[in-house]
């Protein structure tokens, strides 16, 4: 594996407003990175820093090796997915797609020929004389990709490209998407603030939050092994549960909750708890388990009453405590009521620690 | 009251309005076919019975109505090929760019559209004439007009550029254009059209100016046609028949073209309302 993208200590200022602070990421040729976080995180700002519409204040990047810190977009060698689509209006779909090609001095016959080719692979075949307007949302979409395609540049840029689509054709097009770029060998750095987007599409996820890279890795790492309440927060679907908690021995903990309940946790290796110390255990909404009334008196459980049951059918939700902040996901169906009360269990392994100070994972 | 007496209503409200706001126009035709003694008949009548139609072909001849007509002409392309030129460039950069300087420097050139033409010639004609200007009058004309036309133009060609989206743009420099090619190949073209109906707007303002051209062009020969139908009015005219031709001449071109192009101009003028 070698870089393709390499950016070391990239910032960003507008003013006085520090959008990109001590940038750090390595960018793998072949690879398909996502980079995710609330809006305002900094992470369409970097991408358009990578594209070079946004010069960097200070830092170094480099693509394919070449010092790019300071080169005009159109020398930079890379193709840019935006979120609106950016399809020029005035255009047919062959004439975008064969747009950026003309640019760089293909002959007409030969871009033409390139743009059958495309239009072959994206499903735009049948389309090529009409004008983006008279194109739907899912057709506009894939002119947007073939008009990224039809030269094989160093890097792909995709700025949230499919915010704009209905549910069902955004599943559609997400594999689409990732399927295109496994055929085409490229490197792909995709914004999205959609977590499961970057879940599903991306080998290598980046959290960003306030122009800082939270964590980056594998996704399931980030599922698994959050550093930091906020990642842990940001990644999943339902969001985890934080419980104020404190730790009773090294390994186990009782929580703010009705009766002090204890659990215990797995340490993995890491530094036992010392007792009385303040942490927040962070409980993933399908980690946690109901078990039998009778296995109650079990001492890991702890018992809640439910406020609230919502089901899809395949999975029911359900909302726990007091205040109805505690979520839980179960496969099937529960013959619940609001007021009945749960007695819950979980994993040691599957309880997460965050220091309540500073929110990182202990 | 329903639906269809109502529409019924405000269409009557509409063609009378219409008629009203017409009726000079009309009596201008009518005026000019009239004999000099159905001219001064009371009551007028509304339509010429011997309609006159060698007045025209008299007033063309004996009062040079073309080359008045070329002056006009000459002025009003000069100053619109010059505003265009000038002004589409600082419209983009306005549209563009977001700071505080830019505001002030926008609420400069709408200060400027605030003075009127009869204030500003004095200053403009004793500079002009400093510069030795007004040894080519028509251009000294081209210039001022120009000058006073440059703001509403820029102020109209602005929210043209405003409604193209700027993702556009990047998506051209990221397919290998330059800052200038995505200028001229992204955004002008799809500007082209709220630039044409500004320039169309100028060019008819141009075409119809006076004080500009009655100060500062002395010699009959350069004057244009606005001018020259001053000049054909004294304090005792009589000859309005001759008057109304000339009008109607100079008029006729300007109709026929924002008749021919006022589909354009009125979708020009709404498109980044609806949009």
């Amino acid at each position: 594996m070698t870089a393709q993208i390499e950016l070391s200590q990239v910032n960003k200022h507008y003013g006085a407003y520090h959008a990109l602070k001590d940038i750090n990421l390595t960018i793998e040729k072949g690879s398909f990175v996502a980079l995710v976080g609330p809006s305002g995180c900094g992470k369409s700002t970097l991408l358009r820093s990578l594209a070079g519409l946004e010069k960097i204040t200070a830092g170094r990047l480099t693509i394919a090796g070449a010092e790019m810190t300071a080169v005009p977009p159109r020398k930079r060698d890379i193709a840019m997915v935006f979120q609106s689509y950016a399809l020029y209006p005035h255009m047919t779909v062959e004439e975008n797609l064969i747009y950026p090609l003309r640019m760089r001095g293909v002959s007409k016959t030969n871009a033409k020929a390139k743009a059958q080719e495309v239009a072959g692979f994206t499903g735009l075949s049948g389309l090529l004389t009409r004008y983006p307007r008279q194109l739907s949302g899912g057709q506009r979409q894939r002119v947007a990709m073939g008009r990224a395609v039809i030269r094989s540049p160093k890097a792909f840029l995709f700025d949230e490209p499919l915010s704009n689509l209905d549910a069902a054709l955004r599943v559609s097009m997400r594999k689409e998407i990732r399927a295109l770029h496994d055929r085409l060998g490229a490197t792909s750095v995709y914004v999205t603030h959609d977590q499961i987007e970057a879940m599903t599409m991306a080998d290598h996820v980046v959290v960003m939050r306030d122009g800082v890279i939270e964590q980056q890795g594998a996704p399931l790492t980030l599922y698994d092994r959050p550093e930091n309440r906020f990642v842990a927060g940001f990644i999943g679907s339902p969001a985890m549960n934080f419980i104020a908690a404190r730790a009773v021995d090294g390994a186990s903990i009782a929580l703010d909750l009705p009766g002090q309940p204890v659990i215990a946790v797995d340490r993995k290796g890491a530094a036992p708890l010392a007792p009385g110390q303040a942490v927040t255990a962070g409980l993933r909404p399908e980690h946690l388990r109901i078990v039998d009334g009778e296995s109650g008196s079990d001492h890991q459980a702890f018992t809640l009453p439910v406020r609230l049951i919502e089901s899809t059918g395949s999975l029911t939700y359900l909302s726990l405590g007091d205040t109805g902040d505690i979520s839980l996901v179960e496969h099937g169906r529960e013959h619940l009521r609001p007021g009945d009360r749960l007695t819950l269990t979980i994993d040691p392994g599957l309880v997460h620690l965050f220091d309540p100070e500073t929110g990182r994972r202990v | 009251m329903s639906e269809t007496l109502r529409n019924r209503l405000f269409l009557a409200i509409a063609l009378l309005l219409a008629a009203l706001y017409l009726f000079p126009l009309y009596w201008m035709v009518v005026t000019s076919l009239k004999t000099g003694s159905a001219m001064f008949a009371t009551p007028p009548s509304f339509w010429p019975s011997e309609p006159q139609w060698q007045t025209y072909a008299y007033v063309w001849e004996s009062r040079a109505v073309g080359r008045y007509l070329w002056n006009s002409l000459v002025i009003a392309l000069g100053a619109v090929v010059l505003v265009t030129a000038l002004g589409t460039g600082c419209a983009y950069v306005l549209a563009r760019y977001r700071n505080v300087w830019i505001d002030i420097g926008l609420f400069l050139i709408l200060m400027l559209q605030v003075l009127p033409a009869s204030l500003m010639v004095t200053p403009i004609f004793v500079g002009f004439s400093q510069f030795g200007l007004l040894a080519t009058p028509r251009l000294a004309v081209i210039l001022a007009i120009a000058a006073k036309a440059m703001p509403f133009f820029v102020v109209l060609v602005r929210s043209t550029f405003m409604s193209v989206p700027a993702e556009l743009e990047e998506a051209g420099l990221v397919d290998g254009n330059s800052r200038v090619g995505a200028f001229l190949f992204i955004v002008l073209p799809l500007a082209r059209n709220g630039i044409l109906v500004s320039a169309i707007l100028i060019f008819m303002q141009a075409f119809g100016e006076f004080v500009y051209s009655k100060s500062m062009i002395q010699a009959a020969e350069l004057q244009p046609a606005s001018v020259g139908l001053n000049s054909f009015m004294g304090p005792n005219t009589n000859e309005w028949n001759n008057i109304m031709a000339f009008a109607a001449m100079y008029v006729g071109p300007i109709l026929a073209l924002f008749v021919l192009l006022q589909r354009r101009i009125v979708s020009g003028l709404t498109s980044g309302a609806l949009k």
